[in-house]
């Protein structure tokens, strides 16, 4: 079976320098992929390349076994594309912003008109449907631009940093939106983000970037697991005895313990399958909880494993004879 | 001081901008090359015919004085006709700007002393070219009469019978279809190529370059849409410019006809020529400063406020590939005299070859990725 997507050895020079640095990875389909990486790691120039919109430098990349070097038209045809920009017409209405779209991809009058309702709805837009975008928030605009990748029902739908500049509620809007996409459709996602919490929460595996390499890939619980560790769960006791802390301690799955204060430190690999299990034994000793706090590895804590804390230098832009530095190449929402 | 700091910022950003800094310098020069020998003065090089009937002295010395006025200020370019009638169908069709006429009888009369006559049938749409020719011819007939004095001052004075094939136009009326081409040319800066570069300076391109849009269906479909909005405004421009000169649109249906299809053709061919130019340009600084630049270099040597004819010789060739040239042409043969298709064929046909030429030009230049 061919991998929703597939990338093999892919490398991307721009003069000096290399932006992606021989990339291997495949995309299950059905699943949410997400990359994950620093500014200037190379995520966009990837997610560029699988949506024909750059040429790698050498290497293959095929999406549903189809080479987007050599038949870049069939792969538009399979792919829905959400920009890091907003890229929505200001000047056009949600509902003409699909209808033209869906003009792009040459889908059936009849066909787009009942996709375009369905996906307002999807969207929450409905309502809005005949206002001008340009009255619409960036979280609006968001969700259209995610209804507009889905107009023509793509085989993978492909979000270049979705919520980014988003307030956290309009974050959450859109991660509901992609996971119930994904639950309704099977729709496969790949995803770019910075944001640890995002990739977190929606993806099912994860392929952390740096420097254009890829540094670790898999899913978010097995590369918490892969950097060693534990999660600490911190709790204050009442009866809580010697006996009961050699109990504890005879635990499988606690690593350790240590006191502090009025406090115990537990650490172990899983906090949440760990609970439930010391909950039980706490019921049958008769210890009391009075306050309890869970504090778990994250992805972030992955992130900077793999990444190290030095701020990145951004991609190196060619500067343009023509105009000087001054263009700028990403202004979401910007409007003349 | 602040007031230091926001100049300092400015003078570096624009330092920083060697396109701008180089367009500042070399365009003003070229407009002083370009308008300079736009409007030189005398015109020269008018092309009329000669059509002489006579074969006696006195009209062999007409055509004598004639050639001197082409051999010395060359302000006629002389090529001659036998036949009357067809002389006349090519001042009408635009080819030529007059005919002068040396009647059969024309050295009998003078001998004879009845008021012998030369006849000049000028194209008098385009008023300066007309104006020049006349006083010109004008002239030259007076040093006819002169030689006659010295000779035999009994002899009957040649006059020159001026005739102007068309209604008197005024000098803002004939203005009217260079300013028709100029709205043109200002509706293909704004729709078309354009509407690509700010998709690309506000980065909404990348949304429609991921979908299965061709090369072709972004060049076509930018161009259609400008040749739309450019057609619209021309007309409106169009009727605005004959209210104001009051003049009326000359010919039928076919002209009114014939107007539209050059109108589509001059847009069509300009937003193509665009197009190619500005295909690859990311910011809208890089089509304020060429589409200035466009405007003078095609504008004023088309032929929309000084015939072509008088231009220098390199002006005159460059007006042999200038689209705005041939628009004038066939928009000044169209609105003032009212022609029909013969007068415009050329202009049509050229329009045609520099249009499929230019779309596929800025077809293949066009850049399909980022």
């Amino acid at each position: 079976m061919a991998y929703a997507a597939e990338v093999k050895n892919i490398v991307k020079k721009f003069s000096s320098v290399t932006a992606v640095n021989d990339v291997s990875f495949s995309v299950n389909e059905g699943e949410i992929f997400g990359f994950l990486g620093p500014n200037g790691a190379g995520k966009t120039t990837l997610i560029r390349i699988l949506t024909c919109l750059m040429k790698p430098t050498s290497g293959q990349a095929s999406i549903r076994g189809i080479d987007v070097v050599k038949h870049p038209s069939l792969v538009r045809r399979n792919i829905g594309v959400v920009s890091q920009a907003l890229t929505s017409d200001l000047d056009l209405t949600a509902y003409e912003n699909l209808n033209i779209y869906g003009k792009y991809f040459d889908v059936p009058k009849k066909e787009r008109k009942q996709s375009i309702d369905y996906l307002l709805g999807k969207v929450d837009l409905k309502d809005r449907a005949k206002d001008l975008v340009a009255t619409y928030s960036g979280g609006m605009r968001r969700r259209l631009e995610i209804a507009r990748g889905l107009i023509h029902k793509p085989y993978i739908l492909f979000l270049d940093e979705p919520t980014i500049g988003l307030d956290p509620q309009s974050r959450r809007v859109i991660w509901e939106l992609l996971q119930k996409i994904r639950k309704e459709t099977g729709l496969t996602i790949f995803i770019t983000t910075h944001y640890m919490d995002e990739a977190d929460v929606l993806c099912d595996r994860i392929g952390i970037i740096d420097y254009g390499k890829i540094v670790a890939l898999d899913s978010p619980a097995n590369l918490k697991r892969t950097i060693g560790g534990f999660d600490i769960i911190e709790v204050t006791l009442g009866n809580f005895g010697t006996e009961a802390m050699e109990k504890l301690k005879a635990m499988p799955f606690v690593k350790s313990v240590t006191e502090k204060d009025e406090s115990l430190r537990i650490y172990v690999e899983d906090a949440a399958k760990s609970m439930p299990v010391l909950f039980e034994e706490f019921k049958k000793t008769g210890v009391i909880i009075e306050y309890l706090a869970i504090h778990e590895q994250t992805l972030e804590d992955v992130f900077i494993h793999y990444t190290g804390k030095t701020i990145r230098e951004a991609e190196t832009q060619k500067v343009n004879f023509f105009i000087g530095a001054g263009a700028p190449r990403k202004m979401p929402g910007a409007r003349i | 001081m602040r007031a230091l700091a926001v100049s300092e910022r400015d003078l570096k950003r624009f330092m920083r901008n060697p396109f701008v800094i180089i367009a500042s310098i070399f365009m003003p020069l070229m407009y002083l090359v370009i308008m300079g020998n736009s409007f030189q003065g005398e015109l020269k090089h008018l092309p009329v015919l000669l059509v002489n009937q006579d074969s006696g002295p006195y009209s062999r010395r007409v055509v004598e004085l004639l050639q001197a006025l082409e051999d010395g200020p060359r302000t006629l370019e002389i090529t001659r006709e036998n036949d009357q009638k067809k002389a006349v169908d090519m001042v009408r069709d635009g080819f030529y700007k007059g005919v002068i006429i040396i009647p059969p009888d024309f050295s009998k009369n003078v001998v004879k002393n009845v008021e012998p006559q030369v006849g000049l049938l000028l194209d008098n749409t385009d008023s300066i070219s007309a104006g020049s020719i006349s006083g010109a011819v004008s002239r030259s007939m007076a040093y006819l009469k002169s030689d006659y004095l010295a000779v035999r001052p009994d002899r009957a004075t040649p006059q020159l019978r001026s005739i102007e094939l068309y209604k008197k136009i005024d000098y803002d009326a004939s203005l009217v279809p260079g300013i028709i081409v100029m709205a043109i040319f200002m509706g293909t800066t704004f729709t078309g190529a354009f509407s690509l570069v700010m998709d690309k300076f506000l980065g909404i391109h990348e949304s429609y370059l991921s979908t299965p849009l061709t090369r072709f269906d972004l060049v076509a479909g930018t161009i259609m849409s400008g040749v739309l909005i450019t057609t619209v405004m021309s007309i409106i421009v169009m009727i605005g410019g004959l209210m104001i000169t009051g003049i009326k649109l000359a010919g039928g249906i076919g002209t009114l006809l014939l107007l539209l299809v050059t109108m589509v053709l001059t847009a069509l061919g300009l937003l193509s020529m665009i197009f190619t130019v500005l295909g690859r340009a990311d910011h809208p600084r890089i089509v304020g400063v060429l589409v200035g630049f466009l405007n003078v270099i095609f504008y004023f040597p088309s032929g929309a406020v000084y015939p072509i004819e008088s231009l220098p010789n390199w002006l005159r060739a460059f007006a042999k590939v200038n689209p705005e040239a041939y628009a004038v042409h066939a928009f000044k043969e169209l609105i003032l005299k009212g022609s029909g298709f013969t007068a415009i064929r050329g202009d049509l046909m050229f329009f045609v070859a520099f249009i499929a030429f230019m779309l596929c030009l800025a077809t293949l230049t066009f850049k399909r990725t980022m």
